[in-house]
C-alpha cells in the first residue's frame, strides 16, 4: 500500500518580504512580510492528481512554483523522488527540471509569439541537451497529436490558434521532456466550458497513457471534481482540507470548505434557494495574526480559534481525510443548508486595509 | 398591466474591419418585461456582450454598425436617437454593470464623488433642472416621444478637474441631502460603515466592495432597465456568492428589470427567471429558466449543459462539444450549429434556420431548430 511519494513538501514556507517604510527603518522595526505559502505539507504520489482549490490570493498558485522550483521557497523542505531538491543549483537543477514541468494560466502571454511552434514545443528539449534542429522537429511531429493538435502545424504561430488550441500548446511543451509531474496553473479557466471539457478529459486520458501526476490548481470545482484523486484547499496561504476527492466535496469537515462549496453556483434552477453565504472579505496576507486565518469570517469561530493556529489533523470517522480546525467533529455533522442561519450571524465585513 | 420595458426587434450588429465584416449580432429579437430578470448565455464570441452594449447605444460606432432592427425603450426607438442625445436616456432609463469594477470606476474619485454624480443627475433630471444651469429646460418625459434637445450641460463632465475640483467637492460635501442619499445607496448594498467608504478611493476597496459600488451608482439614477454584464465573472467564488445574493435581495425591493449576461449556466440559474442561449451571434433559445433547463430544446443548449463538468473521474469522460465556435466572417450556411449538431440534416445545412417558434403547448419557450422536438432524445 505505501509507495514511496512523488513529491513530498514538509512545512515548506514562502514569504515575500516588503520594502521597509521610512518610519519603520528608523525606528529598526522588524521587516514585513507577505506570508503566501506558511507550513505547508502534503505529498504527491507517482501517478496520481491532487487538486489545490481556493481563491484568489490563497497561494496556491505559490505553492506550484515552489515544488516546479520557479520560487525559492524560505523556510521547510521539499524532496522529489526521495531527493532534496531545494539544495540543487546550476546543471544539476538544469538536469532536475526535466522531471517537473509547469502549465501556465495565462495561455496568451506564456507563449513567445514570435515563436514557431516547433521552436516553443521543442524548447525544453533544446534546454534538455538536444539541439539538433531535425531531432526536435520530428520529436514534436511525434507529440502534437497526443494533445489533439495536427502534426502539420509545426511551422505556425501562437496566435493562429484558438484558446483552446495555446493552453494544447502549453500542455504539449509541458509533455516534451516525458516528467513525472506536471503542476498545471488553472488550465481552463481561460476557457469555455465546452473547450474546458475537451482539456480535461485529454489530461485524464494522457494520465492513463503515461505515468505523470499532476497538481491541479485551480479555482473551479468542477474541474477539481472530475480531474483529481485528492484534493488539498487552500485559505489565506495554509493547507486548512485535504483528503480524497470525493469525501473532501461530499462531505466538507472545515468550515471554509463547506463555505466555498455551499458558494459554487449550480446549474440547476431548482436548487437556488439553499444557500450558505460567508461574510467578509479575505484579509491581508501582511503578517498575519496567530490563530486560524480563517476565524474572522467563521461562524463556528471560539477564542481558542484566534490564539492558536489548529494544526493539520486526520480525523478519526473519516479516514484519509485531514483537516486544520479545531472544531471538526462539531462541524462535521452540519449540514451546509444548516449554516445558513449561522451564516447569517457572521461578524460583518472587515473594512479593508488601506 | 404595462408592456414590456425593452422589446428588441431583428436586431443586427456589424463590426467593419478593414475589408471584412463580422454580424457579431444577428436578427435577434427579444423583449423584457416589467420587474423580469433575463439572462443571456453563451459562449466567448457568441455576441452576448455586444447585444449588451448595443442597448444604451455604448458601442464605439464605427467600427460597429447597427445593421438593422429596433429596440423600443419606453416608446422611443433607440437605434433612432442620435448618438449625442442618448446620455439623456442612459443612467435614469438603462443602468450599466461592467465586468471588471476597476476599470469602470474612475480611479482619480472618491467613491462619494462618484456616487455623487450619479444622484445629482438624477435628481436634475427629475426636476426637470439642468445640472449647474438655472434655464430649466420642460422635464424629460419618455412616454412624450423623442427626447428633447440636450443642454450641454448635461454632457459636461459634473465633477469639474484640477483646481475647481476643491472648491467643488467642498460646496457638495456640505450638501447635506446629497450626502445622505448617497449613503442610502451604499446602506442598499449592504456596505458595511458606508461613511468610512464615501473617503475612499477605487483601489483601496476590495472587488467585491467596489462591484458593490458600482451596482449603488447604477441603481442611485433608479433605472427602468438594469443591464449587468459579467456582473461576477471577476469574483472569487465566495464573493460572487455575496454579491448574486445581494443581487437577488435587490432585484425583490428595487423591481428593476434586468439584463443578466454571463457565461456561467450555475450563475443564470441562480438568478433569472427568463432565459436566452446566444450562438454565434444567433438567439437560439429563449423561454422560462427552469424550462429551458429541464426540457432544452436546441441541440446546443442541450449540449452546453451538459458540458459542465459534474463528476467523478471514474463515472467516465466529460461530454464536450465536437468542433469549435465557428467564424463569423464566414458563418456555416444553413443553421449556424449544423457542423456541430447530433441532429444535423441535409435541410439544415441548406436553409437557415427556423425563426424562434414555440414549443407545442408552451407558448413562451421558443427555439430556433428544424428538429426542436428530437432534443429531447439526444443520448
Amino acid at each position: 500500500m505505501t509507495t514511496a511519494p512523488l513529491v513530498e513538501a514538509i512545512h515548506l514556507e514562502k514569504h515575500f518580504p516588503l520594502p521597509r517604510t521610512a518610519r519603520e527603518s528608523i525606528v529598526g522595526a522588524p521587516r514585513r512580510a507577505i506570508h503566501a505559502v506558511d507550513d505547508v505539507s502534503f505529498t504527491i504520489l507517482p501517478g496520481e492528481t491532487v487538486g489545490l482549490i481556493g481563491e484568489s490570493g490563497s497561494g496556491k498558485t505559490t505553492l506550484g512554483w515552489l515544488i516546479a522550483r520557479l520560487h525559492e521557497a524560505t523556510g521547510g523542505s521539499l524532496r522529489f523522488a526521495g531527493e532534496d531538491i531545494l539544495a540543487l543549483h546550476g546543471a544539476a537543477l538544469r538536469r532536475w527540471r526535466r522531471n517537473a514541468q509547469i502549465v501556465f494560466q495565462d495561455p496568451v502571454g506564456s507563449l513567445d509569439p514570435r515563436l514557431k511552434v516547433w521552436q516553443i514545443v521543442g524548447e525544453p528539449i533544446r534546454a534538455q541537451g538536444e539541439h539538433d534542429r531535425g531531432v526536435v522537429r520530428s520529436r514534436v511531429r511525434e507529440l502534437l497529436p497526443t494533445v489533439g493538435l495536427p502534426p502539420d502545424c509545426l511551422d505556425q504561430y501562437p496566435h493562429e490558434f484558438s484558446g483552446g488550441g495555446r493552453q494544447r500548446l502549453s500542455l504539449a511543451r509541458a509533455l516534451s521532456v516525458d516528467p513525472r509531474l506536471i503542476v498545471l496553473d488553472e488550465p481552463t479557466s481561460a476557457l469555455d466550458v465546452a473547450v474546458q471539457a475537451q482539456i480535461l478529459n485529454r489530461l485524464v486520458e494522457l494520465q492513463r497513457e503515461r505515468p505523470v501526476a499532476y497538481l491541479l490548481i485551480t479555482h473551479n470545482v468542477a474541474a477539481v471534481r472530475y480531474a483529481a484523486d485528492r484534493v488539498a484547499v487552500m485559505y489565506l496561504g495554509r493547507i486548512v482540507e485535504l483528503g480524497g476527492v470525493r469525501s473532501v466535496l461530499e462531505t466538507p469537515l472545515h468550515p471554509y470548505t463547506k463555505a466555498l462549496l455551499a458558494a459554487v453556483p449550480v446549474a440547476d434552477a431548482r436548487r437556488r434557494r439553499t444557500r450558505f453565504r460567508i461574510g467578509g472579505d479575505v484579509p491581508s496576507l501582511i503578517d498575519p495574526p496567530p490563530g486560524c486565518r480563517f476565524a474572522p469570517r467563521c461562524p463556528f469561530v471560539i477564542d481558542r480559534c484566534r490564539a492558536e493556529y489548529p494544526p493539520l489533523r486526520e480525523i478519526p470517522e473519516s479516514p484519509g481525510q485531514w483537516v486544520a480546525c479545531h472544531r471538526a467533529e462539531e462541524v462535521r455533522t452540519v449540514r451546509p443548508a444548516e449554516l445558513l442561519s449561522v451564516g447569517e450571524a457572521a461578524p460583518a465585513a472587515a473594512p479593508p486595509t488601506p | 398591466m404595462t408592456g414590456p420595458v425593452v422589446s428588441i426587434e431583428g436586431l443586427s450588429i456589424d463590426y467593419v474591419v478593414g475589408a471584412g465584416r463580422f454580424r457579431a449580432v444577428s436578427d435577434v429579437s427579444l423583449t423584457i418585461e416589467q420587474g423580469q430578470v433575463v439572462g443571456i448565455v453563451g459562449e466567448t464570441g457568441c455576441g452576448k456582450s455586444t447585444l449588451a452594449q448595443a442597448i444604451p447605444r455604448l458601442l464605439p460606432e464605427p467600427p460597429a454598425t447597427i445593421g438593422g432592427g429596433s429596440i423600443e425603450f419606453q416608446g422611443v426607438d433607440l437605434v433612432q436617437v442620435p448618438k449625442w442625445k442618448m446620455p439623456l436616456i442612459r443612467g435614469t432609463g438603462i443602468s450599466m454593470i461592467f465586468q471588471e469594477p476597476l476599470n469602470s470606476l474612475n480611479p482619480a474619485f472618491r467613491i462619494y464623488d462618484q456616487i455623487a454624480e450619479a444622484v445629482r443627475i438624477r435628481r436634475a433630471r427629475e426636476s426637470g433642472d439642468r445640472v449647474a444651469d438655472d434655464r430649466a429646460p420642460p422635464p424629460f418625459d419618455y412616454a412624450r416621444g423623442p427626447a428633447p434637445e440636450a443642454g450641454d450641460a448635461l454632457l459636461r463632465p459634473l465633477v469639474p478637474a484640477g483646481a475647481a475640483a476643491a472648491v467643488h467637492r467642498r460646496r457638495i460635501g456640505r450638501d447635506e441631502r446629497l450626502h445622505a442619499d448617497v449613503l442610502e445607496y451604499l446602506r442598499l448594498v449592504r456596505i458595511n460603515d458606508p461613511e468610512t467608504i464615501l473617503g475612499l478611493y477605487p483601489h483601496e476597496l476590495s472587488g467585491g466592495m467596489r462591484q458593490r459600488v458600482m451596482i449603488a451608482m447604477a441603481l442611485s439614477e433608479r433605472p427602468a432597465l438594469l443591464i449587468a454584464d459579467e456582473p461576477t465573472s471577476a469574483l472569487d467564488v465566495t464573493i460572487q456568492a455575496q454579491v448574486l445574493t445581494l443581487m437577488k435581495e435587490l432585484i425583490e425591493e428595487v423591481r428593476t428589470s434586468i439584463l443578466f449576461i454571463s457565461h456561467d449556466l450555475g450563475v443564470i440559474a441562480e438568478t433569472a427567471d427568463v432565459l436566452g442561449v446566444m450562438y454565434a451571434g444567433k438567439l437560439v433559445e429563449f423561454g422560462p429558466v427552469g424550462e429551458v433547463f429541464e426540457h432544452p430544446r436546441h441541440p446546443y443548449t442541450k449540449a452546453l449543459l451538459r458540458a459542465a463538468p459534474t463528476r467523478y473521474k471514474a463515472d467516465g469522460p466529460l461530454t464536450s462539444i465536437a468542433g469549435s465556435v465557428p467564424n463569423l466572417a464566414r458563418p456555416p450556411t444553413g443553421c449556424r450549429f449544423h457542423p456541430r449538431c447530433p441532429l444535423a440534416q441535409p435541410v439544415c445545412s441548406a436553409e437557415p434556420a427556423p425563426p424562434l417558434r414555440a414549443a407545442a403547448g408552451r407558448a413562451d419557450h421558443r427555439s430556433a431548430c428544424h428538429f426542436a422536438d428530437d432534443v429531447g432524445r439526444i443520448p
